[in-house]
Protein backbone atom coordinates (compact mmCIF):
# COMPACT_ATOMS: atom_id res chain seq x y z
CA UNK A 1 0.00 0.00 0.00
CA UNK A 2 0.98 3.54 0.11
CA UNK A 3 2.02 5.89 2.40
CA UNK A 4 -1.44 7.44 2.43
CA UNK A 5 -2.43 4.55 5.34
CA UNK A 6 0.00 5.58 7.87
CA UNK A 7 -0.75 7.60 11.07
CA UNK A 8 1.46 10.35 9.82
CA UNK A 9 -0.67 10.91 7.00
CA UNK A 10 -3.67 10.72 9.05
CA UNK A 11 -2.51 13.58 11.05
CA UNK A 12 -1.41 15.35 8.29
CA UNK A 13 -5.06 14.97 6.56
CA UNK A 14 -6.22 16.36 10.30
CA UNK A 15 -4.39 19.17 10.29
CA UNK A 16 -5.24 20.30 6.73
CA UNK A 17 -9.02 19.67 7.37
CA UNK A 18 -8.45 22.44 10.04
CA UNK A 19 -6.75 24.41 7.87
CA UNK A 20 -9.01 24.43 5.16
CA UNK A 21 -12.35 24.62 7.93
CA UNK A 22 -10.70 27.63 9.44
CA UNK A 23 -10.07 29.35 6.35
CA UNK A 24 -13.84 28.77 4.14
CA UNK A 25 -15.94 28.14 7.40
CA UNK A 26 -16.93 24.94 5.88
CA UNK A 27 -16.05 21.58 6.89
CA UNK A 28 -14.36 19.21 4.06
CA UNK A 29 -14.25 15.36 3.54
CA UNK A 30 -10.70 14.26 2.38
CA UNK A 31 -12.30 13.23 -0.53
CA UNK A 32 -13.67 16.31 -1.60
CA UNK A 33 -12.50 17.99 -4.52
CA UNK A 34 -12.00 21.39 -3.71
CA UNK A 35 -11.97 23.26 -6.76
CA UNK A 36 -14.39 21.38 -8.62
CA UNK A 37 -17.65 20.77 -6.58
CA UNK A 38 -16.21 22.93 -3.41
CA UNK A 39 -15.84 25.99 -6.01
CA UNK A 40 -12.36 26.94 -4.28
CA UNK A 41 -10.65 30.01 -6.30
CA UNK A 42 -6.75 29.59 -7.74
CA UNK A 43 -6.89 32.27 -5.42
CA UNK A 44 -7.36 29.88 -2.47
CA UNK A 45 -5.40 27.25 -3.99
CA UNK A 46 -1.99 29.26 -3.71
CA UNK A 47 -2.73 30.75 -0.34
CA UNK A 48 -2.78 26.07 0.07
CA UNK A 49 0.44 26.34 -1.60
CA UNK A 50 1.72 28.58 0.77
CA UNK A 51 0.04 27.00 3.95
CA UNK A 52 2.16 23.45 2.80
CA UNK A 53 5.39 24.82 2.36
CA UNK A 54 5.46 26.79 5.89
CA UNK A 55 3.83 24.04 7.71
CA UNK A 56 6.01 20.96 6.36
CA UNK A 57 9.04 23.16 5.21
CA UNK A 58 8.55 22.30 1.64
CA UNK A 59 9.13 24.02 -1.55
CA UNK A 60 6.13 23.10 -3.83
CA UNK A 61 7.66 23.58 -7.41
CA UNK A 62 7.50 23.35 -11.10
CA UNK A 63 5.28 20.39 -12.19
CA UNK A 64 4.11 19.70 -8.26
CA UNK A 65 2.03 23.08 -8.93
CA UNK A 66 -0.06 20.79 -11.01
CA UNK A 67 -3.48 21.49 -9.34
CA UNK A 68 -4.59 17.55 -9.29
CA UNK A 69 -1.83 17.42 -6.34
CA UNK A 70 -4.07 19.98 -4.30
CA UNK A 71 -7.41 18.81 -5.86
CA UNK A 72 -8.62 16.76 -2.25
CA UNK A 73 -6.81 16.89 1.20
CA UNK A 74 -5.78 13.18 0.28
CA UNK A 75 -3.68 14.09 -2.63
CA UNK A 76 -2.28 16.96 -0.49
CA UNK A 77 -1.03 14.80 2.02
CA UNK A 78 0.46 12.69 -0.48
CA UNK A 79 2.18 15.66 -2.04
CA UNK A 80 3.77 16.49 1.06
CA UNK A 81 4.60 13.31 2.23
CA UNK A 82 6.41 12.72 -1.12
CA UNK A 83 7.91 16.27 -1.24
CA UNK A 84 9.25 15.73 2.30
CA UNK A 85 10.80 12.66 1.93
CA UNK A 86 13.01 14.59 -1.62
CA UNK A 87 13.59 17.08 0.97
CA UNK A 88 15.17 14.91 3.65
CA UNK A 89 17.14 13.02 0.79
CA UNK A 90 18.49 16.13 -0.89
CA UNK A 91 19.41 17.33 3.07
CA UNK A 92 21.70 14.06 3.26
CA UNK A 93 22.75 14.31 -0.40
CA UNK B 1 21.97 44.48 4.85
CA UNK B 2 20.68 47.26 5.83
CA UNK B 3 24.14 49.67 4.89
CA UNK B 4 23.89 47.47 1.46
CA UNK B 5 20.49 48.72 0.90
CA UNK B 6 20.66 52.73 1.87
CA UNK B 7 24.21 52.19 0.01
CA UNK B 8 22.15 50.67 -3.31
CA UNK B 9 19.56 53.27 -2.69
CA UNK B 10 22.41 56.59 -2.81
CA UNK B 11 24.12 54.55 -5.78
CA UNK B 12 20.68 54.32 -7.72
CA UNK B 13 19.41 57.91 -6.74
CA UNK B 14 22.86 59.60 -8.29
CA UNK B 15 22.90 57.56 -11.17
CA UNK B 16 19.11 58.68 -12.11
CA UNK B 17 19.91 62.41 -10.91
CA UNK B 18 17.58 64.53 -12.77
CA UNK B 19 17.30 62.65 -15.52
CA UNK B 20 13.71 60.95 -15.12
CA UNK B 21 11.90 63.81 -16.50
CA UNK B 22 14.06 63.64 -19.84
CA UNK B 23 13.61 59.88 -20.04
CA UNK B 24 10.07 60.22 -19.64
CA UNK B 25 10.00 62.86 -22.94
CA UNK B 26 12.38 60.54 -25.17
CA UNK B 27 10.85 57.20 -24.14
CA UNK B 28 13.84 55.58 -23.32
CA UNK B 29 16.20 54.63 -20.09
CA UNK B 30 20.24 54.50 -21.04
CA UNK B 31 20.29 50.62 -21.74
CA UNK B 32 24.28 50.40 -19.89
CA UNK B 33 22.66 52.18 -16.89
CA UNK B 34 19.90 49.16 -17.13
CA UNK B 35 22.91 46.75 -17.43
CA UNK B 36 24.58 48.01 -15.11
CA UNK B 37 21.73 48.16 -12.54
CA UNK B 38 21.02 44.53 -13.58
CA UNK B 39 24.52 43.15 -13.08
CA UNK B 40 24.97 44.11 -9.08
CA UNK B 41 21.56 42.05 -9.09
CA UNK B 42 19.64 45.24 -8.21
CA UNK B 43 16.51 44.56 -10.96
CA UNK B 44 15.38 41.76 -9.11
CA UNK B 45 16.49 42.06 -5.82
CA UNK B 46 14.86 38.97 -4.11
CA UNK B 47 16.63 36.76 -5.91
CA UNK B 48 18.93 34.26 -3.76
CA UNK B 49 22.68 34.90 -3.35
CA UNK B 50 23.30 31.39 -4.60
CA UNK B 51 22.10 32.35 -8.24
CA UNK B 52 24.38 35.70 -8.11
CA UNK B 53 21.23 37.58 -6.80
CA UNK B 54 21.04 40.40 -3.78
CA UNK B 55 18.47 38.03 -1.93
CA UNK B 56 16.55 40.35 0.06
CA UNK B 57 13.54 40.07 1.96
CA UNK B 58 10.02 41.34 0.38
CA UNK B 59 10.20 43.99 3.22
CA UNK B 60 13.67 45.05 1.61
CA UNK B 61 13.29 44.66 -1.67
CA UNK B 62 9.82 46.80 -1.18
CA UNK B 63 11.64 49.92 0.20
CA UNK B 64 14.17 49.66 -2.50
CA UNK B 65 11.21 49.26 -4.89
CA UNK B 66 9.47 52.28 -3.40
CA UNK B 67 12.72 54.34 -3.26
CA UNK B 68 13.29 53.47 -6.98
CA UNK B 69 9.88 54.31 -7.96
CA UNK B 70 9.63 57.62 -6.26
CA UNK B 71 12.85 58.45 -8.76
CA UNK B 72 11.09 56.92 -12.15
CA UNK B 73 8.28 54.65 -12.42
CA UNK B 74 9.78 53.85 -15.85
CA UNK B 75 12.68 52.47 -14.15
CA UNK B 76 10.75 50.81 -11.98
CA UNK B 77 8.78 49.17 -14.05
CA UNK B 78 11.80 47.51 -15.93
CA UNK B 79 12.73 46.08 -12.09
CA UNK B 80 8.98 44.90 -11.72
CA UNK B 81 9.44 42.87 -15.20
CA UNK B 82 12.60 41.80 -14.54
CA UNK B 83 11.97 40.71 -10.75
CA UNK B 84 8.60 38.93 -11.85
CA UNK B 85 10.74 37.42 -14.75
CA UNK B 86 12.70 36.00 -12.11
CA UNK B 87 10.23 34.84 -9.53
CA UNK B 88 8.23 33.29 -12.66
CA UNK B 89 11.49 30.95 -13.19
CA UNK B 90 12.30 30.56 -9.80
CA UNK B 91 8.80 29.55 -9.14
CA UNK B 92 7.69 27.37 -12.02
CA UNK B 93 10.90 25.85 -13.20
CA UNK B 94 12.97 23.15 -11.74
CA UNK B 95 15.91 24.11 -9.98
CA UNK B 96 18.19 23.34 -13.10
CA UNK B 97 16.18 25.72 -15.06
CA UNK B 98 16.75 27.95 -12.20
CA UNK B 99 20.72 27.28 -12.00
CA UNK B 100 20.55 28.28 -15.79
CA UNK B 101 18.81 31.41 -15.96
CA UNK B 102 18.76 33.68 -12.86
CA UNK B 103 22.56 34.04 -13.33
CA UNK B 104 21.64 35.69 -16.38
CA UNK B 105 19.11 37.99 -14.92
CA UNK B 106 21.52 38.82 -11.92
CA UNK B 107 24.24 39.38 -14.45
CA UNK B 108 23.22 42.17 -16.56
CA UNK B 109 20.88 40.53 -18.86
CA UNK B 110 17.10 41.99 -19.15
CA UNK B 111 13.96 39.93 -19.26
CA UNK B 112 10.05 40.82 -20.02
CA UNK B 113 7.01 38.47 -18.82
CA UNK B 114 4.24 38.10 -21.65
CA UNK B 115 0.47 37.46 -20.79
CA UNK B 116 -2.06 39.69 -22.60
CA UNK B 117 -3.34 39.12 -26.05
CA UNK B 118 -5.08 40.85 -28.28
CA UNK B 119 -8.54 39.12 -27.49
CA UNK B 120 -7.11 38.47 -23.60
CA UNK B 121 -6.10 40.71 -21.44
CA UNK B 122 -8.18 39.71 -17.75
CA UNK B 123 -9.92 36.91 -19.28
CA UNK B 124 -7.29 34.59 -19.35
CA UNK B 125 -8.91 31.41 -20.52
CA UNK B 126 -9.06 33.03 -23.82
CA UNK B 127 -5.38 33.24 -24.63
CA UNK B 128 -4.46 31.47 -27.77
CA UNK B 129 -0.54 31.48 -27.76
CA UNK B 130 0.09 27.64 -28.37
CA UNK B 131 3.65 26.11 -26.97
CA UNK B 132 3.39 22.83 -28.71
CA UNK B 133 5.88 19.61 -29.19
CA UNK B 134 7.49 18.42 -31.94
CA UNK B 135 10.11 15.97 -30.94
CA UNK B 136 12.76 17.07 -28.89
CA UNK B 137 11.85 20.68 -29.24
CA UNK B 138 8.75 23.04 -28.53
CA UNK B 139 7.30 25.39 -31.10
CA UNK B 140 5.66 29.14 -29.89
CA UNK B 141 3.06 30.77 -31.79
CA UNK B 142 0.85 33.93 -30.80
CA UNK B 143 0.86 37.33 -30.39
CA UNK B 144 1.46 39.30 -26.91
CA UNK B 145 0.05 42.99 -26.07
CA UNK B 146 1.92 45.33 -23.74
CA UNK B 147 4.57 43.74 -22.79
CA UNK B 148 6.94 45.73 -20.37
CA UNK B 149 10.92 46.34 -20.92
CA UNK B 150 10.38 43.70 -24.33
CA UNK B 151 12.29 46.60 -26.01
CA UNK B 152 15.23 46.57 -23.67
CA UNK B 153 14.62 42.45 -23.33
CA UNK B 154 17.53 39.88 -23.88
CA UNK B 155 14.98 36.51 -22.74
CA UNK B 156 10.83 36.97 -22.41
CA UNK B 157 9.21 34.61 -20.21
CA UNK B 158 5.49 34.04 -22.26
CA UNK B 159 2.78 32.32 -21.05
CA UNK B 160 0.97 29.84 -23.25
CA UNK B 161 -1.25 26.95 -23.53
CA UNK B 162 0.52 23.47 -23.53
CA UNK B 163 -1.04 20.46 -23.61
CA UNK B 164 -4.05 20.15 -21.07
CA UNK B 165 -2.86 23.25 -19.41
CA UNK B 166 -0.75 26.76 -19.65
CA UNK B 167 3.00 27.05 -19.08
CA UNK B 168 5.66 29.94 -19.47
CA UNK B 169 8.30 29.15 -21.72
CA UNK B 170 11.55 31.48 -21.70
CA UNK B 171 12.71 32.68 -25.04
CA UNK B 172 15.26 34.00 -25.85
CA UNK B 173 14.50 37.62 -27.43
CA UNK B 174 17.07 37.06 -30.41
CA UNK B 175 15.25 33.51 -31.67
CA UNK B 176 14.22 33.66 -35.12
CA UNK B 177 10.29 33.98 -35.59
CA UNK B 178 10.71 36.65 -32.62
CA UNK B 179 9.26 39.94 -33.06
CA UNK B 180 9.14 42.99 -31.01
CA UNK B 181 7.06 46.22 -31.57
CA UNK B 182 7.26 49.08 -29.42
CA UNK B 183 4.37 50.59 -28.69
CA UNK B 184 4.30 54.30 -29.22
CA UNK B 185 3.33 57.33 -27.15
CA UNK B 186 2.62 55.14 -23.94
CA UNK B 187 0.06 57.18 -21.46
CA UNK B 188 2.97 56.96 -18.58
CA UNK B 189 5.84 54.90 -17.34
CA UNK B 190 7.30 56.37 -20.63
CA UNK B 191 10.51 54.86 -21.00
CA UNK B 192 9.54 51.18 -19.36
CA UNK B 193 10.14 50.08 -23.26
CA UNK B 194 6.47 48.37 -23.39
CA UNK B 195 5.94 46.59 -26.87
CA UNK B 196 3.67 44.12 -28.80
CA UNK B 197 6.11 40.63 -29.03
CA UNK B 198 5.16 38.48 -32.48
CA UNK B 199 5.93 34.98 -32.15
CA UNK B 200 6.01 33.20 -35.32
CA UNK B 201 6.51 29.59 -35.29
CA UNK B 202 9.20 30.07 -32.58
CA UNK B 203 11.57 27.16 -31.93
CA UNK B 204 12.62 26.22 -28.80
CA UNK B 205 14.55 23.30 -27.18
CA UNK B 206 11.66 21.50 -24.57
CA UNK B 207 13.97 22.02 -21.63
CA UNK B 208 12.34 26.26 -22.63
CA UNK B 209 9.06 24.78 -20.89
CA UNK B 210 9.15 25.98 -17.41
CA UNK B 211 8.41 23.29 -14.95
CA UNK B 212 7.59 20.85 -18.03
CA UNK B 213 3.78 20.23 -17.63
CA UNK B 214 1.03 22.26 -17.89
CA UNK B 215 -0.65 23.93 -15.01
CA UNK B 216 -4.76 25.94 -14.68
CA UNK B 217 -3.80 29.12 -16.36
CA UNK B 218 -5.40 31.45 -13.45
CA UNK B 219 -2.98 29.16 -11.21
CA UNK B 220 0.21 30.03 -13.41
CA UNK B 221 -0.91 33.35 -14.56
CA UNK B 222 -1.94 34.21 -10.46
CA UNK B 223 1.65 32.70 -9.06
CA UNK B 224 3.71 34.62 -11.94
CA UNK B 225 1.93 38.08 -11.29
CA UNK B 226 1.96 38.09 -7.69
CA UNK B 227 5.21 39.11 -7.24
CA UNK B 228 4.57 42.08 -10.16
CA UNK B 229 1.73 43.00 -7.97
CA UNK B 230 3.91 43.93 -4.78
CA UNK B 231 6.66 45.58 -7.35
CA UNK B 232 3.87 47.80 -8.41
CA UNK B 233 2.14 48.10 -5.11
CA UNK B 234 5.74 49.43 -3.63
CA UNK B 235 6.46 51.34 -6.91
CA UNK B 236 3.06 53.40 -6.07
CA UNK B 237 4.20 54.18 -2.32
CA UNK B 238 7.40 55.79 -4.25
CA UNK B 239 5.34 57.81 -6.56
CA UNK B 240 2.99 58.83 -3.67
CA UNK B 241 6.47 59.99 -1.88
CA UNK B 242 7.46 61.93 -4.10
CA UNK B 243 3.93 63.48 -4.90
CA UNK B 244 3.84 64.73 -1.37
CA UNK B 245 7.44 65.93 -1.14
CA UNK B 246 6.24 67.92 -4.25
CA UNK B 247 2.96 69.12 -3.14
CA UNK B 248 4.95 70.27 0.11
CA UNK B 249 7.48 72.09 -1.14
CA UNK B 250 5.43 74.19 -3.22
CA UNK B 251 3.19 74.91 -0.93
CA UNK B 252 5.35 75.80 1.88
CA UNK B 253 7.13 78.00 -0.66
CA UNK B 254 4.74 79.38 -2.86
CA UNK B 255 2.75 82.94 -1.40
CA UNK B 256 -0.74 83.68 -2.85
CA UNK B 257 -3.13 86.41 -0.90
CA UNK B 258 -0.25 87.61 1.09
CA UNK B 259 0.67 84.03 2.69
CA UNK B 260 2.30 80.91 2.03
CA UNK B 261 -0.43 78.18 -0.44
CA UNK B 262 0.21 75.65 2.94
CA UNK B 263 -1.63 78.18 4.87
CA UNK B 264 -5.23 78.22 3.16
CA UNK B 265 -7.08 75.41 4.27
CA UNK B 266 -8.62 74.07 0.99
CA UNK B 267 -4.89 73.44 0.12
CA UNK B 268 -3.65 72.22 3.60
CA UNK B 269 -6.68 70.03 3.02
CA UNK B 270 -4.86 68.65 -0.18
CA UNK B 271 -1.69 68.12 1.88
CA UNK B 272 -3.15 65.76 4.26
CA UNK B 273 -4.95 63.58 1.69
CA UNK B 274 -1.54 63.12 0.10
CA UNK B 275 0.02 62.76 3.37
CA UNK B 276 -2.60 60.03 4.42
CA UNK B 277 -2.67 58.41 0.94
CA UNK B 278 1.10 57.70 1.28
CA UNK B 279 0.85 56.03 4.96
CA UNK B 280 -2.19 54.15 4.32
CA UNK B 281 -0.19 52.49 0.70
CA UNK B 282 2.64 52.10 2.64
CA UNK B 283 1.29 50.40 5.85
CA UNK B 284 -0.74 47.77 3.52
CA UNK B 285 2.37 46.89 1.48
CA UNK B 286 4.15 46.95 4.48
CA UNK B 287 1.65 44.57 6.25
CA UNK B 288 1.62 41.66 2.41
CA UNK B 289 5.98 41.98 2.49
CA UNK B 290 5.54 40.88 6.43
CA UNK B 291 3.04 37.82 5.44
CA UNK B 292 5.72 36.67 2.03
CA UNK B 293 8.73 37.36 4.75
CA UNK B 294 6.84 35.34 6.72
CA UNK B 295 5.49 32.78 5.02
CA UNK B 296 2.11 33.32 5.44
CA UNK B 297 -0.87 32.24 4.05
CA UNK B 298 -2.45 35.24 4.22
CA UNK B 299 0.27 36.83 1.81
CA UNK B 300 -1.66 35.91 -1.46
CA UNK B 301 -4.83 37.77 -0.59
CA UNK B 302 -2.71 40.77 1.34
CA UNK B 303 -0.94 40.92 -2.17
CA UNK B 304 -4.29 41.39 -3.93
CA UNK B 305 -4.93 44.52 -0.93
CA UNK B 306 -1.69 45.91 -1.35
CA UNK B 307 -1.52 46.70 -4.92
CA UNK B 308 -5.61 47.62 -5.29
CA UNK B 309 -4.99 50.23 -2.49
CA UNK B 310 -1.30 51.46 -3.59
CA UNK B 311 -2.30 51.79 -6.98
CA UNK B 312 -5.92 53.85 -6.25
CA UNK B 313 -3.94 55.90 -3.52
CA UNK B 314 -1.31 56.86 -5.89
CA UNK B 315 -3.76 57.70 -8.78
CA UNK B 316 -5.92 59.81 -6.35
CA UNK B 317 -2.60 61.32 -4.89
CA UNK B 318 -0.76 62.20 -7.68
CA UNK B 319 -4.28 63.81 -9.05
CA UNK B 320 -4.12 65.90 -5.98
CA UNK B 321 -0.18 66.84 -6.75
CA UNK B 322 -0.64 68.29 -9.95
CA UNK B 323 -3.85 70.38 -8.31
CA UNK B 324 -1.47 71.86 -5.49
CA UNK B 325 1.25 72.65 -8.05
CA UNK B 326 -1.45 73.59 -10.67
CA UNK B 327 0.67 75.09 -13.93
CA UNK B 328 4.12 74.42 -12.03
CA UNK B 329 3.80 70.75 -12.35
CA UNK B 330 1.77 71.01 -15.26
CA UNK B 331 3.92 69.97 -18.37
CA UNK B 332 5.26 66.53 -19.50
CA UNK B 333 8.71 65.62 -17.90
CA UNK B 334 7.85 67.43 -14.35
CA UNK B 335 7.49 64.83 -11.32
CA UNK B 336 4.12 65.47 -10.59
CA UNK B 337 2.86 65.05 -14.00
CA UNK B 338 4.91 62.11 -14.71
CA UNK B 339 3.76 60.56 -11.84
CA UNK B 340 0.00 61.20 -12.95
CA UNK B 341 0.52 59.55 -15.90
CA UNK B 342 2.31 56.57 -14.15
CA UNK B 343 -0.04 56.06 -11.68
CA UNK B 344 -3.18 55.65 -13.62
CA UNK B 345 -1.52 52.93 -15.54
CA UNK B 346 -0.80 51.29 -12.25
CA UNK B 347 -4.37 51.00 -11.76
CA UNK B 348 -4.88 49.02 -14.84
CA UNK B 349 -1.97 46.48 -15.21
CA UNK B 350 -1.02 43.57 -13.08
CA UNK B 351 -4.53 43.35 -12.25
CA UNK B 352 -7.09 46.44 -13.11
CA UNK B 353 -8.83 47.87 -10.20
CA UNK B 354 -11.97 45.95 -11.29
CA UNK B 355 -10.43 42.44 -11.26
CA UNK B 356 -8.94 43.00 -7.49
CA UNK B 357 -12.33 43.95 -6.53
CA UNK B 358 -13.54 40.97 -7.64
CA UNK B 359 -10.73 38.92 -5.89
CA UNK B 360 -11.15 40.69 -2.78
CA UNK B 361 -15.07 39.87 -3.38
CA UNK B 362 -14.59 36.40 -4.06
CA UNK B 363 -12.16 36.12 -0.79
CA UNK B 364 -14.63 38.07 1.58
CA UNK B 365 -17.50 35.58 0.39
CA UNK B 366 -15.47 32.44 0.68
CA UNK B 367 -13.67 33.56 4.08
CA UNK B 368 -17.66 33.49 5.34
CA UNK B 369 -18.20 30.00 4.41
CA UNK B 370 -20.01 31.40 1.06
CA UNK B 371 -17.55 30.00 -1.99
Amino acid sequence: MTTADTPNTHDLEKELLGFLEGRTGTAWDADTDLFDAGGLSSLFAMQVVVHLEKTYAIAVRGADLRLDNFRTVRRMAELVDRLRVAAAGGRHG
Amino acid sequence: MGEDLSGAMASVTLRVGDLAGEWDRTGLIPLDLLRELGAEGRLCAEVPEQYGGWGLSSTHSGAYTAHVGGLCSSLRSVMTSQGMAAWTIQRLGTAEQSAVHLPRLTGGGLAAVGFSEPGAGSDLAAMTTTIRRDGDAVVVDGHKKWVTAAHYADLLVIVGRFEDGAVAVVVPADTPGVRIERIADPLGCRAAGHADVHLDGVRLPADSVLGGHGLPPALLVTTALAYGRMSVAWGCVGILRACLAAATAHAAGREQFGRPLAEHQLVAGHLADLYTAEQVAARVCEHASRCWDEGSPDQVVATVLAKHVSATQAARGAATAVQVLASAGSRDGHAVARAYRDAKLMEIIEGSNELCRLMLAQHALSAQGAP
